[in-house]
């Protein structure tokens, strides 16, 4: 039986969105953007992987003239292991399924004649 | 800022309220950063998300499922002990004895999560407390419909008859036949806040009970309160028993709840203390596996009060609301509306016993299982240690050094219990 895997794949792919700037701030929009997830599916998981310590929230110092301040992110160094970690279990899993598939095709092809048919007998 | 953006911003504000303090800025941040989302449907929708998450996070399941069981159980109290004609008189609502009880379920679960900390993260926690909350709103109700009509007098000189027994003054009817004194209201209050406390604090994280304790403990007092409701389904009394019980003080049931009564503790006990494994299943020291060992035999015994009292004193309370129910606990027997009526009468006044269950059940399963868990995990003796057989004490042996941090070694933690 396999194991389940520690995230989700919206999960994985806000961290990976967050791993393309590992030092850097990013900003929820951005992150929305990079990711194709709404408002409503981003922010629970941005929440729930700050309650875990992975990533770091904090407001914009300096907001910009007539606008509010807005919220920023970026993963902790504990985000940063286990995002590396997860997004290249995750990279073998894609891996070991794309062979897995390969190896079905192969057997197909040479999936021994039926029975009844007689050796030499295919045109 | 138009009146459209101020309005909606009062909304954003007003909702942030319903989240705990650490997650209201995440609403905040969701409406800022929609000045960033291009105009139109998308930024509509990028708000709906914000809206959608504000409702998740404020309506977790679990809270919502938390806050309906306490308003159906809030409900159902006050349908119960709502005024309803019986006899010949129609009892007065005691809306002032219940609310205090009420609030206590309501409040004190709010209160432990600051003394006590979160719940146990285990299901067996979460169902004692519900336990708990519905023993206390149950007798609280058995105690406040009996006492309302016991306290009235009926207007039918038949029932009249049998409400004031044989010394009767005439036909004059009295206001007030005993029910509890103020004293005694406020003893039964302090009984429950002590039991809601004490049931708060065994199953929460500080308390540390592992989960196989729980088990242990909720098991044999499922089993032990079965048993006893058996013995009395309605009120400690003998008459109460007699439905399917012959009365006599030897009948196999009986004995078996005496039995469980002082021996389902120790067991308990000795179990819990045995299947007791440490965090990273190191062999926890004997004191852990005492003070596990006294929680389970004083949480079996306190749960089997709250079993029996939940089944009695809501097998009461349906008798007291629905006369034909009697038939049902005196089969064979064919009861006139006077008889039924006295029998109800009695019920109630034997209901009370719960109470002493309830005060009683949990001091024998402490004695019981501390002496049993004292037995079975004594403490370890000088003499066992390796090289102390005979001769001359040798030197002291070094210290060894103090743990990170200036506390103690993780296997050498107690949980806070004892």
């Amino acid at each position: 039986m396999t194991s389940r895997p520690e995230f989700s794949a919206q999960t994985l792919s806000v961290l990976a969105a967050l791993c393309d700037q590992p030092s850097g701030w990013q900003h929820g929009y951005a992150l929305a953007k990079q990711t194709g997830l709404k408002s409503g599916t981003l922010y629970p998981i941005l929440i729930r992987l700050c309650d875990r310590g992975l990533v770091e929230a904090r407001w914009q110092d300096e907001p910009q003239p007539g606008r509010p301040r807005r919220h920023r992110y970026r993963l902790t160094s504990a985000g940063l292991a286990s995002a590396a970690q997860a997004l290249g279990g995750a990279a073998e899993r894609a891996a070991e399924l794309a062979a897995a598939k390969a190896a079905r095709k192969v057997r197909a092809g040479t999936r021994p004649a039926p029975r009844g048919a007689v050796a030499g007998s295919t045109p | 800022m138009g009146k459209w953006a101020r309005m909606t911003a009062a909304v954003r504000r007003g909702g942030a309220w319903l989240l705990p303090a650490g997650r209201r800025d995440w609403v905040a941040a969701v409406w800022a950063e929609a000045r960033e989302v291009p105009p139109g449907l998308t930024r509509l929708a990028w708000r709906a998300g914000g809206v959608w998450m504000l409702a998740r996070e404020a309506l977790m399941p679990r809270r919502l499922g938390r806050t309906l069981l306490f308003a159906a159980a809030a409900a159902a109290t006050a349908w119960v002990t709502w005024p309803q004609p019986w006899a010949g008189h129609i009892a007065e609502g005691r809306f002032d004895a219940i609310a205090p009880a009420l609030l206590v379920v309501a409040v004190l679960p709010l209160m432990s999560v600051r003394l006590f900390g979160p719940a146990s993260p285990s299901r067996v926690a979460r169902s004692i407390r519900v336990l708990c909350g519905a023993t206390v709103l149950t007798l609280v109700s058995a105690f406040t419909v009996m006492d309302a009509y016991d306290q009235r007098a009926p207007r039918q000189p038949a029932y009249l008859r049998v409400f004031c027994g044989p010394n009767c003054p005439g036909a004059v009817p009295r206001q007030g036949r005993g029910g509890p004194t103020w004293q005694a209201e406020i003893l039964i209050m302090l009984l429950i806040i002590g039991y809601v406390s004490a049931t708060l604090f065994l199953t929460s994280r500080r308390a540390g009970l592992a989960r196989s304790t729980l088990v242990i403990s909720i098991g044999t007092g499922l089993l032990f309160g079965a048993v006893m409701f058996a013995v009395d389904p309605l009120g400690v009394t003998n008459l109460a028993t007699n439905p399917w019980l012959p009365g006599s003080a030897a009948d196999p049931l009986v004995a078996l709840a005496w039995v469980l009564l002082f021996g389902g503790p120790a067991a308990a006990a000795v179990l819990a203390g045995r299947r007791y494994r440490g965090p990273d299943g190191v062999e926890p020291p004997h004191t852990v596996r005492f003070s596990q060992g006294a929680a389970a035999g004083l949480l079996a015994n306190g749960l089997a009060a709250m079993v029996t009292s939940v089944l009695g004193a809501g097998t009461v309370l349906l008798i007291s609301r629905s006369p034909g129910l009697v038939h049902w606990v005196t089969p064979g027997r064919h009861l006139t509306a006077i008889a039924t009526y006295r029998y109800q009468l009695n019920t109630g006044g034997n209901a009370g016993g719960y109470l002493l269950m309830l005060m009683f059940f949990p001091v024998i399963g402490l004695i019981m299982s501390t002496l049993a868990a004292g037995i079975a995990n004594p403490a370890p003796r000088q003499s066992d240690s390796p090289g102390s057989g005979g001769g001359p004490p040798g030197p002291e042996p070094e210290p060894g050094p103090e743990p990170p941090g200036g506390g103690r070694a993780e296997a050498d933690r107690v949980p806070a219990l004892t």
